[in-house]
């Protein structure tokens, strides 16, 4: 019908009317024709059944492999013909212009069919089927023709199954390949059959049947299944090229279930659970436990700024101000040894001290400049700091880093670097500030305050000095003379004269004239340890003035001027004595040796030295008792000598 | 200065000519290629079966589809089949009617007799599309199918022909096919006779014929190459 209007449209588009019209009449008639004719056939048709039962007929002829072919026939209505061997079957194959009516080759009446064999059947020749009675009466005004290659429907597939093709990601679908196997009663191998296959599935117990694309190969892919649901699957065939299909085969059933993937997940949640667990469990353990050697190892400490002495709520940020405050000395001085202990919970804490001095004792140090002023420097009277010239100290614990501009701790005592201040034959400042430091130093009777500090004013006289100086005598009072060095003696001869006649008078022990300017020796006098060698006894038998020989010792012993006792005195009420660098006026003591042979010790536990070998010209000596000295060996100075190096 | 050019240019483009021609040339100057030569890329003869194979099936579909059409269009009854009385013109071809008596012929035999259909079949079939054509009755579709089918059909037999060539070639088949030689000789006598059928009868005789052929070249080909798709 669709031909034919659309045949109608494409006539009623052309151009002529006329035969437009005719031919649009044309085919309405042709088409009402065929319309009456179809509704005429089955009018005759449903005449024929409802008005008279329905004569013998064939019901069906089917071939299944194109090589044979099967009739079957149905008596209808007539139930007198039912009975086998009333109705036979005649057949009339025009391969031949004179071909005539043969009976059925091979009956089967039980079934009622006609089976037409090999040798009866060929293909692409007409057949006409007929059913006659015993009396040769036909009942079909139409005979039942056909060929062969038309009625043929193929036998079903068989081997049909299935395989899992992939699940999807999701877990909610699937696919699968369907395969099988051509039906065997056809000749697929030889060619003579081209088959085309058809697959339909559809959910169990349900008719919803859905058909798949038709194709010629044996197997398929079904796309989009559900997991859970079960399908039911069948297949049927056809011939290429032709209309009638086959039977179905029988139903596979297709059911996947859940993905038996989750083995291979199962472990791997145990596994992080137990993870967890253990986890926390080792937390707790820790927790609990408070070990202070756990804690570093697991939890190490954070290295934070931490200073010393300053509170770590000013290390924080925001306060800097304060942090500065603190360590450029204010208030209390906030980097003191005596600083609270603000980290005493954390042993492990290691502190970096920083060596800030007060500004004065910054300004020393800068004024000191190098190392040498620093070496030779007597401790500050100022700060008691017990770094001085040191740059950087290590507290606990105590490592070497941070110490290269710094020498031994160990000298940090007082006592010895005055020691070492007291070696130098050092020259006293200019003016006044030793005897400032002389004044000083008996009035104040603290050890640590020491004469080292006569040399505070002049730094610059220490670069004259040597380092070693000659350990001239040793006083009974434990002191050790020094003999300076021989380049000062000259320069400061003159104003060693005027400091021993200062020193005179401003001695409150001794009333001594200042007129003595008959200094035979400045003595020196170091006391190292405190502990001297003489007695008090002694130190004021030394105190005596000098020309008073010494009471039943024909020794005589280079005892300092009373001036010097005092500091002797003085130095022997305090634990350490005064150091007294002073340049012998005379000249005599030019020739003093650097070096000088102890030659006895008297009972009065003094150091006999020899006299050094004097250095003016020979004839010369017989005039000065020292030059008996000449006759002596060098670096020996016998008793009777001594008295004749005295003046 | 273009004096001497000019023949400078000519002999460069001959010598240019003679390199492609040459080329050229040596491209086709090698036609059919034997199983001896190498290097050759001529087809497998499986895959010519292929390919004819494929063509039969496409030709017979679509005589199916007319003759489908046509039963629809010219009042269709059950017995159809009955109402052709007159034999098709390709009657007197004698073609095997069975799976066995296919199998049994020669391969000759059914080569000739393939030919010979397809050579039945060019006349009529360019005459029913010229009918159709003209005819007002059937719709473009119809008309451009039945113009396809012929060209179908002679597009097959160009096939088969090179198909037989290559079995002659491979020694399969004597060389002792006249039919390939003048296809003509292959009508029958009565040529005419399909002018008297009409256009249904046509269409259910070229049909069944189709039907022929395709079976006919698939048997040859699972006789001879049964590698692929047997």
């Amino acid at each position: 019908m669709a031909v034919f209007s659309s045949s109608s449209s494409s006539s009623s588009s052309s151009s002529s009317s006329s035969s437009s019209t005719s031919n649009l009449l044309l085919l309405l008639l042709v088409s009402s024709l065929d319309w009456l004719s179809t509704r005429g056939s089955v009018f005759v048709m449903d005449h024929m059944t409802s008005s008279a039962p329905v004569g013998p007929h064939f019901t069906e002829c089917i071939s299944r492999e194109q090589e044979t072919f099967r009739c079957w026939w149905s008596p209808g209505g007539f139930h007198n013909l039912s009975f086998p061997g009333a109705l036979r079957v005649f057949y009339l194959k025009k391969d031949s212009p004179n071909s005539e009516w043969k009976e059925c080759p091979e009956y089967s009446h039980l079934k009622r069919e006609c089976f037409f064999d090999v040798n009866h059947t060929s293909v692409w020749i007409p057949y006409c089927m007929q059913l006659r009675g015993q009396n040769n009466v036909t009942y079909l005004d139409e005979d039942y023709c056909f060929t062969v290659e038309n009625i043929v429907r193929p036998d079903p597939p068989v081997s049909l199954n299935w395989t899992l093709l992939n699940i999807s990601p999701s877990g909610l679908s699937y696919d699968v390949m369907v395969n099988w196997e051509p039906p065997p009663s056809a000749d697929v191998g030889a060619g003579w059959m081209r088959i085309e296959y058809e697959i339909q599935y559809t959910e169990r117990n349900t008719t919803n049947w859905e058909a798949l694309e038709m194709q010629p190969h044996t197997q398929q892919t079904i796309y989009g299944l559900q997991i859970g649901k079960e399908y039911e699957v069948h297949i049927r065939c056809r011939m290429q090229a032709f209309v009638k299909f086959g039977e179905f085969s029988d139903s596979v059933f297709i059911q996947v279930t859940e993905i038996p993937s989750q083995d291979s997940n199962f472990p791997f949640k145990l596994a992080l659970i137990f993870g967890v667990l253990g986890i926390l469990i080792l937390i707790l353990l820790i927790g609990i436990s408070q070990q202070p050697r756990l804690m570093m190892i697991l939890l190490p400490p954070v290295p934070a700024p931490k200073i010393k002495g300053i509170d770590p709520e000013l290390l924080k940020k925001g306060k800097l101000d304060e942090l500065n405050f603190i360590l450029s000395g204010g208030g209390m001085g906030g980097l003191s040894t005596y600083a609270p202990d603000f980290y005493q919970d954390e042993p492990w804490v290691e502190f970096i001290e920083v060596d800030a001095e007060d500004a004065d004792a910054a300004e020393k140090e800068e004024n000191q400049g190098s190392d040498t002023q620093r070496l030779l420097d007597p401790p500050q009277p100022v700060s008691h700091h017990m770094n001085t010239g040191c740059a950087n100290a290590v507290s606990f614990p105590d490592d070497d880093s941070g110490r290269a501009s710094c020498y031994d701790p160990d000298l940090h005592d007082q006592d010895t670097l005055m020691l070492m201040a007291t070696l130098l034959p050092g020259q006293p400042e200019d003016g006044e500030d030793s005897f400032d430091v002389v004044e000083r130093a008996p009035v104040i009777e603290r050890s640590e305050r020491p004469l080292v500090q006569t040399q505070t004013g002049g730094p610059q006289t220490w670069l004259n000095t040597d380092f070693y100086a000659q350990v001239s005598n040793v006083m009974p009072s434990g002191g050790v003379v020094l003999s300076p060095g021989q380049q000062l003696r000259f320069q400061e001869s003159t104003s060693a004269a005027e400091d021993e006649a200062q020193k005179k008078g401003k001695g409150s022990e001794d009333s001594e004239e200042k007129t003595q300017k008959e200094l035979q020796f400045q003595l020196l006098v170091v006391d190292p340890e405190g502990s001297g060698y003489t007695t008090e006894s002694n130190a004021r038998q030394i105190s005596t003035p000098p020309n008073t020989p010494m009471p039943g010792s024909g020794y005589q012993t280079i005892h300092p001027q009373p001036v010097e006792t005092k500091p002797a005195a003085t130095a022997e009420n305090n634990q350490s004595p005064y150091i007294l660098p002073d340049s012998p006026q005379s000249q005599f003591f030019a020739p003093v040796a650097d070096y000088t042979v102890v030659q006895e010790v008297d009972s009065q536990h003094s150091l006999l030295l020899n006299p050094p070998p004097r250095q003016s010209p020979p004839p010369c000596l017989p005039h000065h008792p020292t030059k008996a000295l000449a006759a002596m060996p060098v670096g020996y100075v016998t008793p009777d000598l001594l008295g004749n190096l005295s003046p | 200065m273009p004096g001497s050019i000019r023949p400078v240019s000519v002999v460069w483009v001959v010598l240019v000519c003679l390199l492609f021609c040459s080329r050229l040339l040596s491209v086709g100057a090698a036609p059919i290629c034997t199983n001896a030569q190498a290097g050759c890329h001529a087809l497998s003869l499986a895959n010519l079966f292929d390919r004819v194979i494929q063509h039969s099936a496409r030709m017979h579909g679509i005589s199916n589809d007319l003759h489908s059409e046509f039963e629809q269009y010219f009042l269709p009854s059950k017995n159809q089949i009955g109402r052709v009385s007159r034999n098709c013109h390709t009657s007197t071809i004698f073609t095997p009617n069975g799976k066995e008596n296919a199998q049994r012929m020669a391969r000759q035999e059914l080569t000739e007799v393939i030919l010979k259909l397809l050579v039945a079949w060019r006349d009529p079939l360019w005459h029913f599309h010229q009918s159709i054509a003209h005819h007002h009755d059937f719709n473009n579709f119809s008309a451009n199918k039945a113009l396809e089918m012929s060209d179908m059909v002679h597009e097959l037999r160009k096939g088969v022909e090179k198909v037989a060539e290559k079995m002659q070639m491979m020694g399969i088949i004597s060389n002792s096919v006249s039919s390939l030689a003048s296809p003509e000789a292959l009508l029958p006598s009565d040529s005419a006779e399909w002018r008297l059928m009409k256009d249904y009868d046509l269409l259910y005789c070229f049909r069944r014929d189709s039907n022929k052929v395709q079976n006919y070249l698939k048997i040859l080909k699972c006789r001879i190459v049964p590698e692929h798709g047997c």
